[in-house]
């Protein structure tokens, strides 16, 4: 009893202090959470929140005297009646439907090179890198020129390759033509990314299966075919929701090249959100193609998540 | 064995290394045309900002000559490169200069802090944070950005560098890259420190931070990048010289009745070289940083 009453007091003494240590901690903590929560808040959270309720009310740009009304989903309804939303939600699935294959099978087609054993490949890998760090500002500029009708650079090629056989084309004034040639400079800016995220796939590819894959008497197509492939599932998913989000997110490239035309022919659903919002000033209207576009991201984000559960596990 | 069999497997032998070899050949083809279709574009652009004459540039585009230079002149550079007036954009280089700094400086520290505290702390609705933060990284920047215009203008918070700095501090996934990385270190580290008396943000500031270089230089690249092609959301904020960045200045050229390329070529180039000095001096952490962003899925 006696021996015990100095240890007990002992602990006291050192609980007291370490109580008071964790609370100073607690607000350490806070203290150091605070900044981030509070700009995710501000700048996240309610803009977000606030999307779904303007997107309920006839709010416009420049306050008016007349007070801000509730709607109801009638801006949905509008949005769901006027043909240039159609319009613009066909052609980011038209650009997504070209886009994919071009840039994803350019990125896989330089990663698969740039994992052989070629000389100078570190060389050549920093350059096809460099478009990706190239502002998409500075790329309309290149493609701009690039895209000059009648005598651009790419229209004397054609007609140099084809011995002038085929006529030049008006690259980003021809309604038939505008979203490819919105599609081919924003593959060549954009797949840099996609071309590093498959060649780490292709690293993770243990060497032991090709070797497995040799010794069984496969060829070069078959070990591409049987072992490359498979191995590249989760990363194909990944690329190709990537690339999806960021096609229906399509907007500065066709703001400054082609403002949507020629006949509405590069009009996407960013840009007709933007117009709706700042030209016609209808902000209301604006957010409800602003939660229209949210919903689409989302809904791919969740249908990646998935794909790659059905792949890794 | 007989001789027999041992020239046929000789044969075979060098069949597959002539095999391997023209497969290299061809591989090696398939690198060069790649490598032309990428870089050319980007030759063509150094080359025309240092030719005066727009007719020129233009009319050059179809041959040889639009790689090559007979007489280089900087007069393009000196003619944009102002710090006031029409072509201000030295001003604009240096604006957005400024914010990429500001943003990134900022970033650095606010995220970190919080990738730290969800990883290491001890508060009780981490886990709960944490997941909020993610679900936070599905809504894109379009998505908010009508509300958030309105926002600012009644803040009155319009055509400043606040305002094209503030919103993009704070950022989910960098919150969590940080989180991933922090969270990858020993638990002993923390312990120990812990023991030996120091307080959460000293063990923070003091151990892990400096541990953390990798991470730090990723999230600063990928901030960076954000930062510098920024375009939507200045041409909606900034409506004077005295804030705007160079990606909306460049753009105004596109407005005019007839593009001045020569002039757009230099203010391109000027664009590009800051990040370019960047990407010559860190290019093994641009690379690694791309994966890192990817591998989260």
């Amino acid at each position: 009893m006696t021996l015990q009453q100095p240890a007990l007091t002992a602990t006291a003494a050192l609980v007291r202090p370490a109580r008071r240590r964790d609370r100073a901690r607690l607000f350490q903590e806070i203290g150091m959470l605070a900044p981030a929560v509070m700009l995710l808040t501000i700048f996240l959270v309610v803009p977000f929140l606030l999307s779904f309720w303007t997107a309920m009310t006839n709010q416009p740009l420049v306050p008016r005297p007349t007070p801000v009304r509730f709607i109801g989903l009638t801006n949905f309804l509008r949005i769901f009646k006027d043909d240039l939303f159609w319009t613009s939600l066909w052609n980011v699935s038209r650009f997504t439907f070209w886009v994919i294959p071009v840039q994803c099978g350019l990125a896989f087609a330089t990663a698969l090179l740039l994992n052989q054993k070629l000389p100078l490949r570190n060389v050549f890998r920093g350059m096809f890198f460099l478009p990706a760090i190239t502002s998409i500002v500075v790329v309309c500029v290149i493609w701009g020129t690039l895209f000059q009708y009648p005598t651009g650079p790419i229209n004397q090629v054609i007609g140099f390759l084809s011995g002038g056989r085929i006529q030049p084309i008006d690259w980003l004034g021809d309604p038939n033509w505008a979203m490819f040639s919105i599609v081919l400079l924003s593959a060549w800016q954009a797949y840099g990314f996609q071309m590093i995220v498959y060649l780490a796939g292709l690293q993770g590819i243990p060497d032991e299966l090709y070797d497995a894959a040799r010794i069984d008497g496969a060829n070069a197509f078959q070990r591409f075919w049987h072992v490359t492939m498979p191995g590249l599932r989760p990363t194909h998913v990944f690329v190709l929701v990537i690339t999806t989000i960021q096609a229906f997110k399509l907007y500065t490239q066709v703001a400054i090249l082609t403002q949507g035309g020629p006949k509405s022919s590069t009009e996407t659903v960013v840009h007709y959100m933007v117009r709706t919002g700042f030209e016609e000033q209808k902000l209301g209207l604006a957010s409800a193609v602003s939660v229209i576009l949210f919903l689409i991201v989302l809904v791919i984000a969740l249908l990646q998540r998935q794909l790659l559960r059905r792949f890794d596990v | 064995m007989s001789d027999l069999a041992i020239t046929a497997m000789q044969t075979e032998l060098t069949r597959e290394r002539s095999a391997i070899r023209s497969l290299r050949l061809v591989q090696t083809a398939c690198i060069l045309v790649i490598a032309l279709v990428i870089v050319s574009p980007l030759l063509m652009l150094v080359v025309a900002s240092l030719k005066d004459d727009r007719f020129q540039i233009l009319a050059d585009m179809g041959s040889f000559r639009a790689f090559w230079v007979s007489n280089p002149t900087l007069s393009n550079f000196w003619e944009v490169g102002n710090f006031s007036g029409e072509l201000a954009f030295g001003r604009y280089l240096l604006n957005s200069l400024f914010i990429l700094a500001c943003t990134v400086g900022a970033g650095l520290v606010v995220n970190s802090m919080a990738g730290f505290v969800l990883a290491w702390g001890s508060l009780r609705g981490r886990a709960l944070v944490l997941s909020l933060v993610i679900a936070l990284y599905v809504i894109p920047q379009e998505s908010i950005i009508m509300p958030l215009v309105i926002m600012v203008s009644r803040a009155g918070m319009t055509d400043s560098f606040a305002v094209q700095i503030v919103p993009w501090v704070a950022s989910p996934l960098y919150i969590f890259l940080f989180y991933q990385f922090f969270a990858q270190l020993p638990k002993e580290l923390f312990e120990a420190a812990e023991i030996d008396g120091a307080s959460v943000f000293r063990i923070y500031r003091s151990i892990f931070l400096p541990l953390s270089l990798p991470a730090l230089a990723t999230v600063s690249i990928l901030m960076g990048i954000e930062s510098w092609n920024q375009y939507l959301w200045p041409t909606l904020v900034t409506q004077t010289d005295y804030a705007r960045p160079i990606a909306v200045a460049i753009a105004t050229f596109f407005g005019q009745d007839s593009i001045y390329w020569d002039r757009a070529m230099a203010a391109s180039v000027l664009m590009m070289l800051p990040i370019l000095a960047l990407y010559l001096a860190f290019q093994r952490w641009f690379v690694s940083s791309f994966v890192g962003s990817a591998v989260k899925g």
